[in-house]
């Protein structure tokens, strides 16, 4: 597997204020990211930045599946596309460590680190039935085509079809 | 003071000289000033860095089949290679084509009773061409078609299955990989070339060539971890070629402005089959490092897309499948306006000459003949393609005026019968039977950029020639960012077979360069 493609640092993060659980973020400066933040310390990263609306319940020792009861997959305040998939994995227990190592410069991952948890043949298994075709293998790549094409961990991620189709995926 | 009165009288005195003069005058200013860019541009491709960041014997800018087939070769004849591509994944353009290669006097034409050679394949070339072709250039990819199918097959592993056509060609020639993709050829060859221990470089963009004060080619200027099509992005790097850099970068149909200065009618309503990323920045590069240029102003428009579906779409596959098979229509007439197996620019012209998409349409039984099923039926899933039950409801549709239309159907399939059309001279083949059988299928068309045919001059030896007419050493090219190969107008399915023929020759000397240093 090639080098994946360093995301862009912050311009392309979350902006829906209301569906902002963790990244309210100053506009342009993404937080310092903390190797050694716990999926329910917002402020470890955040600093002392809001990053959640008013009124919404702790978070703390929240895990993805709490939010979950919430913000489900198919309603208007589903959190697919709107959080970055860092948080998601955070939230679920898959800390920065897990994916970057313990090196002291953090860089990007390659593809296989994802596809040790993700498997390729297994995810287009999964999305087998999305209309209209399959975002997991397409006659260009097959199921070799780097994660991080679409789904950046760090940025908005991106519909990589939609440069040459129009396949409206909804990219988590 | 006193300065500034006798500027003034010099001035004054000078106004007063005979136009010749002045005309003379600013020939000489004009000059100078051509002189200083040139030196200009000399001090800044051969600035060397301080530091080589890296060190190769050959480095090929691009990923699709003319990179990719140079990287094998030149791994293969010992060298160590990097290959750099600026976009995200690999393939180009490659990997979105239609996968079909033109291979004169293939298996399957032997098997099918056709008679071909690479003379009448020159022949072919030099035709649609308009025998602007290099004839060195378009005689080497018409000898070598069977030793690069071969190589395709037997030793990168590729395969191909079916015969096919394509207009502008006297007989069925292309053969077509197994997933009708160029992703059918490009796969194995980057597996291939990994494998192999080709190094390689994505997000990596090439800034410039450095030359040496000699004016060899010595390595390039880089930007690594660029972000398509941020210019900004990215840090400077510098790499050493030892041997050779090999520019594979493809052509400039994405880049309006570069087209535009070249061919003005292009303007952005033309939309391009091509992938993002082929914007000819490297083409422009070599040329400031002395390379030629040649043909940039011939921009091959595809008249098989649809303004139906986006990109390249599915309808190219639907539409050159059919031609020969069902017919062509201007919608606005009801009738026929062109030879269907005609070259692209002869297709592309009439219908901007048109002016508004075109339709073509097949009955079942040619439709099911000719056309993959996975085309017809993702043509048909996007709206692109549509199906019929009458010709009443095909009509109604596209607003054709039906009594002329009906008419022009019953002229056609006389001209199948009798396997000759009178009108335009579209070749119909032995299979083709007439068009009566519900249902029928139908898109529109509207022609898109598809193709650069000028670009960089090479010599048969893939060697780029520089603006002093001599080969700029240290530089080979391969594919579309080399101009000469097709001429006027390429004939569908001969880009493929360029790619690796001169990707080929141009790895094999690139490691045959002696080492500069």
């Amino acid at each position: 597997m090639y080098t994946t493609f360093i995301p862009a640092r912050s311009a392309a993060l979350c902006t829906v204020a209301a569906l902002a659980l963790l990244v309210a973020l100053p506009a342009f400066a993404a937080p310092k990211r903390l190797t050694a933040a716990k999926p329910d310390n917002c402020s470890a990263c955040h600093g002392k930045d809001r990053v959640l609306p008013d009124g919404h319940p702790k978070t703390a020792k929240m895990t993805l599946a709490a939010c979950l009861e919430c913000h489900s997959k198919d309603s208007p305040a589903s959190l697919s596309g709107k959080l970055p998939l860092s948080h998601r994995h955070q939230l679920a227990g898959v800390s920065c460590v897990k994916c970057h190592g313990t090196t002291k410069k953090q860089t990007p991952v390659e593809a296989a680190v994802c596809e040790a948890c993700h498997e390729p043949a297994k995810l287009a298994e999964k999305t087998a039935g999305v209309k209209p075709q399959n975002p997991h293998t397409s006659p260009h790549y097959g199921t070799a085509l780097d994660c991080n094409v679409c789904h950046h961990q760090h940025a908005k991620g991106e519909n990589f079809c939609m440069q040459c189709h129009t396949f409206n995926f909804k990219l988590p | 003071m006193s300065d500034e009165i006798s500027q003034e009288s010099e001035v004054t005195r000078r106004s007063f000289l005979k136009t010749t003069g002045a005309v003379a005058a600013a020939a000489g200013l004009a000059m100078t000033g051509l002189a200083a860019t040139v030196r200009q541009a000399e001090a800044a491709c051969g600035e060397m860095p301080k530091k080589w960041d890296e060190t190769y014997d050959v480095i090929i800018v691009g990923t699709g089949f003319a990179g990719l087939s140079a990287a094998i070769e030149a791994r293969h004849a010992g060298a160590e290679v990097l290959v750099i591509e600026k976009m995200r994944t690999h393939g180009g353009n490659s990997i979105i084509n239609g996968g079909e290669m033109a291979v004169a006097g293939n298996k399957w034409q032997k098997e099918a009773g056709i008679q071909d050679s690479p003379e009448l394949f020159m022949k072919d070339l030099l035709k649609a061409g308009s025998s602007l072709n290099h004839p060195e250039l378009a005689r080497t990819i018409a000898e070598q078609s069977g030793e690069a199918l071969d190589w395709c097959q037997n030793f990168v592993g590729a395969r191909f299955v079916k015969l096919v056509f394509h207009g502008g060609h006297s007989v069925k020639r292309s053969v077509q990989t197994d997933n009708a993709s160029g992703s059918g050829l490009v796969n194995p060859l980057f597996t291939k070339a990994k494998s192999m221990g080709v190094k390689f470089q994505f997000t990596t963009k090439m800034e410039r060539l450095i030359t040496s004060k000699e004016g060899r080619v010595v390595g390039l200027e880089i930007r690594k971890g660029y972000k398509f099509p941020d210019d900004r992005s990215g840090k400077a790097s510098f790499v050493k070629a030892r041997k050779a850099v090999v520019l594979a970068s493809g052509g400039f149909s994405q880049n309006v402005e570069l087209r535009q200065i070249q061919d003005p009618r292009i303007d952005s309503r033309f939309d391009s089959t091509n992938h993002p990323g082929a914007t000819g920045e490297a083409t422009l590069a070599a040329c400031q490092a002395g390379a030629m240029d040649v043909q940039m102003d011939w921009i091959q428009m595809g008249p098989w897309t649809s303004p139906d579906e986006k990109g390249f779409g599915h309808v190219p596959q639907f539409c050159e499948r059919l031609v020969g098979y069902g017919p062509m229509i201007d919608p606005k007439s009801g009738r026929r306006f062109i030879q269907e197996t005609g070259n692209r620019k002869v297709r592309a012209d009439a219908m901007m000459a048109l002016g508004y998409p075109t339709i073509i349409f097949g009955d079942a039984v040619n439709v099911k003949r000719q056309v993959l099923p996975h085309t017809l039926e993702k043509g048909m899933a996007n709206g692109a393609i549509k199906k019929f039950d009458t010709i009443e409801e095909l009509a109604a549709t596209y607003g054709i005026p039906l009594a002329a239309l009906k008419e022009e159907i019953a002229k056609w399939n006389s001209y199948v019968e009798k396997k000759k059309d009178p009108d335009f001279n579209c070749k119909i083949f032995p299979e083709t039977t007439p068009t009566v059988a519900a249902p029928f299928y139908a898109c529109r068309l509207w022609p898109r950029v598809h193709h650069c045919m000028g670009g960089l001059v090479i010599d048969k030896n893939a060697q780029v020639k520089g603006f002093n007419l001599k080969p700029l050493k240290g530089l080979y090219a391969a594919g579309e960012v080399t101009g000469g190969v097709h001429g006027a107008v390429r004939l569908g399915t001969c880009a493929m077979l360029d790619c690796v023929v001169f990707g080929r020759i141009a790895g094999k000397n690139a490691a045959k360069e002696k080492n500069w240093g």
